[in-house]
């Protein structure tokens, strides 16, 4: 290296810290330059939703003055990856969105802020009129989920009941189903049987009982008969359960023994959904941001009953839930557990949520009156209520540090589904791979501690 | 640079090169290199993400070599670049045919050429209504001549080529492209020369076309089989579960998931850098090969 080089590099290398620092520079969130509070909020959606929450934001920063709110909103399906980049960063936003299974995690590694006091202490939030099994979802004392300090709040509970084709029942006379005692198994496959049929004669098919899909749907035929994906304290996979077998065989014998769905080539997601819209489908399952779109879509009438009950005589049904959470590196704790309360039960926001038809509302008192307005399809609201309060449940994997064993359930179910692999054969390979996984998550949650 | 009194201007502009060099470099060694590193350590970690990387040595290629979804996501990803000759031997074809003159060239360089610039996400959500068992344009099309197509990205046997027929249809403008540049550049009086020899069309197709637009290949083949090798977004967007069984997921979507589903940045790290090192081994040969068999023309 000549001496011209030398200083060249030296510029260089001067260039390139300065370029760091000037980079690191912005990584400061200190109070604005006006003396604002500035808080990022980053959240998903889809359209109608990113408006109303958008103008809950909007009102938030008219009721306080001195707070600017950064709004980071992303599509669905990118938001997790874009959460985690942000957060293995450390570059945690004040308040965001996150999945009930991430609150062990998120809580082990310090991501989150306790906010239980100033949820407790809050005027504009009435803890007793959130729905306590929502709550329940974002507390976690370090080693049992659903007890001790809160981490979040939610954002909505999204129970998934199932719905009939009202018009359907009346045109074929078959009586319309009972809204507070569930079919037993038998009588779901009776009714679905009479229901499906051939209605313009050409020879084929064109209506049917139903057409579940195996990842939302298997859920509540499993947990009604007594079974479980895991065991009470999620150290064992318990698909080989003869429980859990029966109601898997009952799922597919849906298809292949009864013929109550569409075949086999037709089985997709999308196909089943089309088909429930074109009211082909007797039976569908309806979640609270389904309303919408069935309200312009749907040229039939449409009701909720409970999900057929399986050996325990009782309905099931999941759960879902999104929760708005505070970084545990705001600078501003206050006003961001302000605005996570705020998006989560302040009465407007949740009015204007409901008024989109995109979810339910976080207030009880608000959720009961909605749910007793008849002038809302569908008439029988209550059954989201009924599964919120009574008999619904959240998901296995919430339990757990990791989803990757419960998901490995599902990687490889479709030959059983397609009748290639029978379901005794397909538990006894599926739950040895599924316990390793789970023992692998165990572990990993032991290491972060 | 030899004198040994070197003007005043042009040591001020040799200055400003350098910053202008610089800022690549800084770019590449801030946004490519260190991270790149970063992730090198991390593959020897059992970083979650969220928390503390704990040195845990080997651990994770030791895990990675029985892990029977790394061999599969590895195995669909190879799968995929079938792909690749069947969209060379197109391209080149394609070019040969619009090298001619004939009537309407540019309107169909730009109907081939639009996939290449579409984003790949708006295009793969395209094509995944297209596949749709009951009301995809594939099979409706297919339904016009008497066929009952399948539903293209639920079966395993079908997911696939699926994928691999987009990824053809995708990059085929770009290669198309470059061969028709690689075309124009071939000198007619070889051709005329051939002709005057006797050769055929064929011969001279095979003696003078092929072997002039031989470096062109090697550059789309090298990039290609590097572009394949990272395929992900289509698969991400079109099979969001990584397909029927598995079966359409690539190395990067299961690195994907492995690290933003499941915490696991550390194995996925290391799983990473198997990719990285597989990629640079097949390139390395590739180039090895190419010397062997390239031959220069003065």
């Amino acid at each position: 290296m000549n001496r011209k080089s030398k200083k060249m590099f030296a510029l260089t290398m001067s260039a390139l810290m300065t370029t760091s620092l000037a980079l690191a520079g912005c990584s400061s969130d200190e109070a604005g330059a006006d003396g604002k509070v500035e808080l990022t909020f980053m959240f998903r959606g889809n359209p109608e939703e990113l408006k109303a929450y958008q103008a809950t934001v909007k009102r938030f920063e008219e009721a306080n003055k001195d707070v600017k709110v950064t709004m980071v909103q992303t599509a669905p399906d990118q938001y997790d990856t874009k959460l985690k980049s942000a957060i293995a960063g450390r570059k945690i936003p004040d308040v965001f969105f996150y999945n009930p299974a991430q609150v062990k995690a998120y809580v082990n590694s310090g991501v989150l802020l306790d906010i239980t006091e100033a949820v407790e202490n809050s005027e504009d939030v009435k803890l007793d009129d959130i729905w306590e099994k929502g709550v329940d979802k974002y507390r976690f004392d370090g080693k049992t989920l659903g007890e001790g300090a809160i981490y979040g709040l939610p954002k909505d509970l999204g129970p998934f009941a199932l719905g009939y084709n009202k018009t359907m029942f009346e045109e074929a006379g078959v009586p319309l189903p009972d809204k507070d005692k569930p079919y037993t198994w038998d009588e779901f496959v009776d009714v679905a049987k009479q229901l499906t049929k051939d209605t313009n004669g050409d020879g084929k098919m064109d209506q049917y009982g139903t057409g579940f899909n195996v990842n939302w749907a298997l859920q509540p035929f499993v947990w009604s008969n007594g079974a479980d994906w895991i065991n009470e304290d999620g150290t064992k996979v318990t698909i080989d359960d003869p429980k859990f077998i029966e109601a898997l065989q009952f799922f597919v014998d849906q298809q292949l023994k009864h013929g109550i769905t569409p075949s086999i080539g037709e089985t997709q997601t999308l196909d089943t959904y089309q088909r429930w819209l074109k009211g082909q489908l007797a039976f569908f399952p309806v979640g609270p941001w389904d309303m919408a779109a069935f309200k312009e879509q749907l040229k039939f009438e449409y009701d909720l009953l409970p999900w057929p009950a399986g050996s325990t005589g009782k309905a099931s049904g999941w759960v879902g839930s999104l929760g708005i959470g505070v970084g545990s590196t705001t600078k501003h704790k206050e006003k961001a557990a302000e605005l996570a309360m705020y998006l989560s039960a302040d009465q407007e926001g949740q009015q204007a949520l409901v008024d989109a038809q995109v979810q339910l509302p976080n207030s009880m008192e608000i959720a009961e009156t909605w749910a007793a307005d008849t002038s809302i399809q569908p008439e029988n609201k209550q059954e989201f209520l009924d599964l919120i309060n009574d008999y619904g449940r959240g998901f296995p994997a919430e339990k757990t540090y990791t989803a990757e064993w419960y998901d490995e359930f599902f990687k490889n179910i479709q030959p059983v589904l397609d009748g290639k692999t029978s379901v005794e054969d397909y538990v006894k390979t599926a739950q040895p791979k599924m316990q390793k996984l789970l023992d692998a998550a165990i572990e990993q949650e032991k290491q972060a501690n | 640079m030899k004198t040994k009194t070197i003007s005043k201007l042009y040591r001020t502009e040799q200055r400003y090169a350098y910053l202008f060099v610089a800022a690549p470099v800084i770019g590449f060694f801030l946004f490519a290199f260190v991270p790149l590193m970063y992730s090198v350590y991390g593959a020897f970690t059992n970083w979650n993400g969220l928390g503390q990387m704990k040195f845990i040595g080997f651990e994770n290629f030791v895990n990675l070599f029985k892990d029977e979804y790394f061999y599969k996501s590895m195995y669909n990803t190879l799968f995929m670049m079938i792909g690749i000759p069947i969209g060379i031997v197109l391209a080149l074809l394609l070019a040969l045919a619009l090298n001619r003159g004939i009537f309407g060239t540019n309107t169909f360089r730009v109907i081939y050429y639009i996939p290449v610039i579409s984003s790949i996400a708006a295009v793969s959500i395209l094509w995944q209504w297209a596949y749709n068992g009951d009301y995809g344009l594939v099979n409706q099309f297919l339904a016009l001549i008497g066929i009952d197509g399948p539903n293209w990205l639920q079966n395993t046997d079908t997911v696939k080529p699926a994928l691999i027929l987009m990824a053809i249809w995708k990059g085929l403008g770009y290669t198309m492209l470059l061969y028709l540049a690689a075309l124009q550049s071939v000198p007619k009086s070889f051709y005329e020369a051939a002709k005057l020899d006797g050769a055929n069309a064929w011969q001279s197709f095979l003696h003078i076309t092929l072997p002039m637009v031989k470096p062109v290949t090697f550059f789309i083949i090298v990039t290609n089989i590097i572009g394949g090798a990272q395929i992900f977004t289509e698969i991400n967007v079109m099979t969001p579960t990584g397909g029927p069984e598995y079966s359409s997921a690539s190395a990067v979507f299961y690195i994907w998931q492995k690290s933003f589903g499941n915490f696991q940045l550390g194995y996925a790290s290391a799983m990473a850098l198997v990719l990285g090192l597989f990629i640079f081994i097949v390139t390395l040969l590739q180039f090895r090969m190419n010397e062997k068999s390239s031959f220069d023309l003065d």
